[in-house]
């Protein structure tokens, strides 16, 4: 078996560009093979491997496909053979006996095309599936993506497939994503992009079809309990707590929390000054009665803008950033001392791991110097007596916030703090007060409630004790009002 | 005392009553917007005095249905603005005191003469903001404003304000809000929003002066938060501007009616004694007298005195006469007020450098006695004035100025050869001509 393949083979490759064709078929497939068993096995799990496999080696293998007739037409011209002699020549009088389908070369070529045609197929199915994963979308364009594999691999959608939410399903989709990818090679290549690249919000598949899949708004979401730790800026770096009990469901009619605004029967609509969907023209909702609400901003910054971006207001209008999160420097320090990654015995760590995260330095390798010198020389000056005790603490603190400023820092990509904010909330941005706010009013001039209590009931704000509220008010205490306004706002909205 | 104690239980009764209409829930919702959409206000009023004794949001904001300003703000009725018979709801004493004071009367300058100049000479936006800040404006109601005030006329802070309540004043122009401290409006940096400046400058000549000078080396030493700030007893390192025209002594109350130790008016033209002058003056000298000897505050007043006279008598006067003749003779090339040159000159001698001489003088500020005041208030009578006047044309002009230079012995020096004068002054002759002004009585 094996030597007659090798005799075709040899029989084949008439001349060395015939023979190059011919090696290159032969090792891509075995390499293929070999590396397809590799992986199969889980010896090889280098993401970058799959490229090769499923990029490189289709690739070489149809060369070799190409080259092989090639080279036998180059040497019918030379030659002034015909093909019947070539042939003949080649594979001796008994191989093309019976002439054109009753001979062994053709079969050998049928059985052979046919194994091509089925290797091929293989091979462009896993292509595919290949492309579809998140390491190829991931690494394939190393240092422009580099930023959002980075914050998606820590994001609460690392088991999602890119695909699946900036592609979607069906041919169409898939065609578009290919031309694109085509056009992002092209500017990848010739360094075509904008530094950071600008949110694909326009690309993005509608959340009807990809966050819906597993979050639909029918489901009851209740309310969520959230307590949020920040810590001061004084020598204990002490905690602080706010507490939101979040109204996040969509709720019944007169009942409702955060997800009214995709509830199906509510539509809301909006037109905003540009794609940035900051500013808002106006804002209007359609209620189940088939009547239309509008609000219009009445202190446009942008004169006379032009309704550039009208939109139907779905899940990614408020979770602008779901699973490429960049976070607030302050907040991420605070999480990683709520973790103990940051050792809060050391004086002012919340202070300097703040100023430490903020430097602008040029590079992962600068933040890493510039972070530690700025945190050891501030112990060294300010404690000189304890600062040998603490050497630890300090380390892995240092640690900490080279995390921090590695997951959120990309100078390749020119992404400092705050160069992706999110709209969740109003902390980053002006988020719901975008359209929850008196600028933005009504026919008889009213506007979209921005009271506090209309979305979160509040059982501590910046308080020593996560449910501060809850327990009894101090008849002394500056804030008693406030105290027991929230205390007696959140039990009434539980009762409901 | 019988007295102290009537006003606390006024107090009190009107503080119960003021508390008892709050409604500690709608405080509450205040509280938990106002700390989230402007912390900066609701951290100053944290630590204050107020939140201390449960004054929240609506012991000062609330409004009634039918009040001009009341505006609907979430579910409560509330103004913007408030008033001293707000703040005199809980302090009656000193809202009373506000009312009767000078300070209260700042908002009528709107017809006055700099009033009037600020609004030829300049514009309208600059008499909101050059003049109405500090003066007070005339507090406009406009039903279409999200809180009921039309927003020429507000926010003004200024101490005279003419609010709609038909009240005067505004206790925040020293009283900053919304921490609204006794310690900030007993330093010199709450005068010093509007006492400051070529034509009042009461701030530099306090900063000159050597209570300037101890009161900022010894700020630490001042006391300024404690509940009890009499002079002497509580803090002794330096007065401060409440120190000598408002804050107690061991024998007098604290006033918040400032001109109530004050016996010269050093603001026209031609400085005049106040009435009652002599308890005015009386009330001052108490002051002083926590920490200098009787002596000692009686030589300052006559040396203060003789220059207010001086001023009052070489140069206001003639300046003031020659001015009456110019437009009584109608030789003023246009019609209008501040249109002629000679107006502007007239009119920078006593408003300007003729009120920072007055200032310096009062306040032993001895560069602005004499460079920023004596010292240009001459040149500009001598160089400016009196040729500007010689230059109209007119022969009774001309014959009063030369009166003025040739008879008059303060201004005889003129015309007189330098070796002689000096020799006058060697010999005690010039200041001979001066004495009168030490030594007058009126």
């Amino acid at each position: 078996m094996l030597r007659s393949y090798l005799d075709f083979v040899r029989a084949v490759s008439l001349d060395r560009l015939g023979r190059v064709g011919v090696i290159l078929v032969t090792t891509s497939f075995v390499s293929f093979m070999v590396m397809q068993v590799g992986m199969l096995l889980g010896v090889v799990t280098n993401a970058y491997v799959g490229l090769i496999v499923y990029l490189l080696f289709p690739v070489l293998f149809v060369l070799g496909l190409a080259i092989i007739p090639l080279a036998w037409y180059r040497q019918r011209k030379r030659t002034g053979k015909s093909i019947d002699e070539l042939l003949e020549q080649s594979f001796g009088p008994e191989g093309v006996q019976g002439r054109a389908a009753g001979s062994r070369v053709f079969r050998t070529v049928a059985i052979l095309t046919l194994a091509n045609v089925l290797i091929l197929g293989v091979a462009s199915i896993k292509m595919l599936h290949f492309m579809d994963s998140a390491e190829f979308c991931g690494t394939a364009c190393h240092s422009v993506m580099s930023p959002e594999w980075t914050t998606y691999q820590a994001s609460p959608h690392a088991q999602v497939a890119c695909v699946e939410c900036h592609v979607g399903e069906g041919m169409g989709a898939l065609v578009n994503s290919k031309l694109n990818g085509a056009w992002q090679m092209v500017s990848a290549t010739f360094n075509l992009y904008e530094r950071p690249i600008p949110t694909p919000v326009h690309q993005l598949r509608p959340a009807r079809e990809t966050c819906e899949k597993c979050h639909w708004p029918e489901k009851f979401y209740g309310s969520r309990l959230q307590t949020r730790t920040s810590y001061a800026n004084d020598d204990q770096s002490t905690p602080r707590y706010t507490t939101l009990n979040l109204k996040i469901d969509p709720g019944a009619a007169g009942n409702s929390g955060v997800h009214w605004h995709v509830d199906p029967e509510n539509e809301v609509r909006y037109a905003s000054v540009d794609d940035r969907r900051e500013e808002m023209i106006w804002v209007e909702s359609r209620q189940p009665d088939g009547s239309v609400r509008r609000f219009v901003n009445t202190r446009l910054t942008v004169p006379d803008p032009e309704a550039e971006d009208l939109r139907t207001m779905d899940c990614v209008d408020c979770h602008n950033r779901a699973t490429h999160i960049y976070e607030e420097p302050e907040r991420a320090v605070d999480e990683q001392i709520r973790l103990g990654a940051i050792n809060r015995e050391l004086p002012y760590i919340r202070r300097e791991a703040v100023k430490a995260v903020r430097g602008g330095y040029p590079s992962l390798e600068a933040a890493e110097q510039g972070i530690r010198a700025g945190l050891e020389s501030f112990y060294r000056r300010s404690y000189p007596d304890k600062v040998s005790s603490w050497y630890d603490r300090i380390d892995q603190a240092v640690e900490a916030i080279v995390r921090i400023w590695a997951r959120n820092i990309h100078p390749g990509m020119k992404i400092g703090w705050g160069a992706y904010p999110s709209f969740l909330g109003h902390s980053d941005t002006p988020g719901c007060f975008r359209c929850h706010n008196r600028d933005i009013r009504d026919a008889e001039g009213r506007w979209i409630s921005d009271d506090c209590t209309l979305c979160h009931s509040i059982l501590a704000y910046g308080e020593s004790t996560p449910f501060a509220y809850l327990e009894p008010a101090d008849e002394k205490a500056r804030n008693r009002p406030m105290h027991e306004f929230l205390r007696d706002e959140f039990l009434t909205s539980i009762e409901d | 005392m019988r007295n102290i104690s009537l006003i606390v239980g006024i107090c009190l009764v009107f503080s119960i009553g003021a508390f008892a209409a709050e409604d500690p829930k709608v405080a509450g919702a205040c509280m938990t917007c106002h700390k989230e959409k402007s912390p900066g206000l609701y951290k100053q009023w944290f630590d204050s005095e107020h939140a201390a004794h449960s004054v929240t949001c609506l012991g000062c904001h609330q409004a009634k249905k039918g009040d001009a300003d009341a505006f609907s703000h979430y579910d409560a009725t509330i103004a913007t603005l408030v008033t001293p018979a707000d703040c005199g709801r809980c302090h009656p004493k000193e809202a009373e005191e506000v009312g009767n004071s000078y300070h209260a009367s700042a908002g009528k300058i709107l017809d006055s003469a700099d009033a009037y100049l600020a609004h030829v000479a300049a514009g309208d936006p600059v008499a909101v903001l050059g003049c109405e800040s500090c003066h007070g404006g005339k507090v406009e109601i406009d039903k279409s404003s999200p809180n009921k005030l039309a927003r020429r006329s507000w926010p003004n802070s200024g101490i005279g304000r003419i609010n709609p309540d038909g009240s005067l004043g505004s206790c925040n122009a020293c009283h900053t809000r919304h921490s609204f401290a006794k310690a900030q409006a007993r330093q010199p940096e709450a005068c010093s929003k509007c006492h400051l400046g070529p034509d009042h400058p009461q701030k530099e000549v306090y900063e000159e002066s050597k209570h300037g000078n101890t009161y900022f080396t010894n700020e630490e030493l001042m006391n300024l938060k404690a509940d009890s700030w009499v002079v002497g007893v509580d803090y002794a390192a330096a007065p401060t501007c409440a120190s000598c025209h408002m804050s107690a002594t061991k024998t007098q109350g604290i006033t918040h009616d400032v001109g109530q130790r004050i016996a010269w008016t050093l603001r026209p033209p031609i400085s005049k004694h106040k009435d009652n002058h002599e308890v005015k003056r009386a009330n001052m000298q108490d002051v002083c007298t926590a920490c200098h000897t009787r002596t000692f505050t009686d030589g300052h007043f006559y040396q203060f005195d003789a220059s207010v006279r001086l001023y009052n008598e070489k140069f206001a006067k003639p300046a003031t006469d020659l001015m009456k003749l110019v437009r009584e003779k109608k030789l003023l090339e246009n019609p209008a007020a501040f249109s002629n040159k000679i107006e502007w000159t007239y009119w920078e001698l006593w408003h300007h450098e003729g009120r920072r001489a007055r200032h310096g003088a009062a306040m032993m500020g001895p560069d602005y006695t004499w460079w920023h005041g004596f010292y240009d208030i001459a040149q500009h009578f001598y160089f400016k004035l009196l040729p500007q006047a010689r230059d109209l044309g007119d022969p009774d002009v001309d014959a009063f100025v030369d009166q003025i230079l040739s008879s008059d012995p303060m201004h005889k020096w003129v015309r007189e050869q330098t070796e002689d004068l000096k020799k006058q002054i060697r010999a005690g002759e010039m200041q001979k001509i001066y004495t009168r002004f030490f030594e007058a009585e009126e």
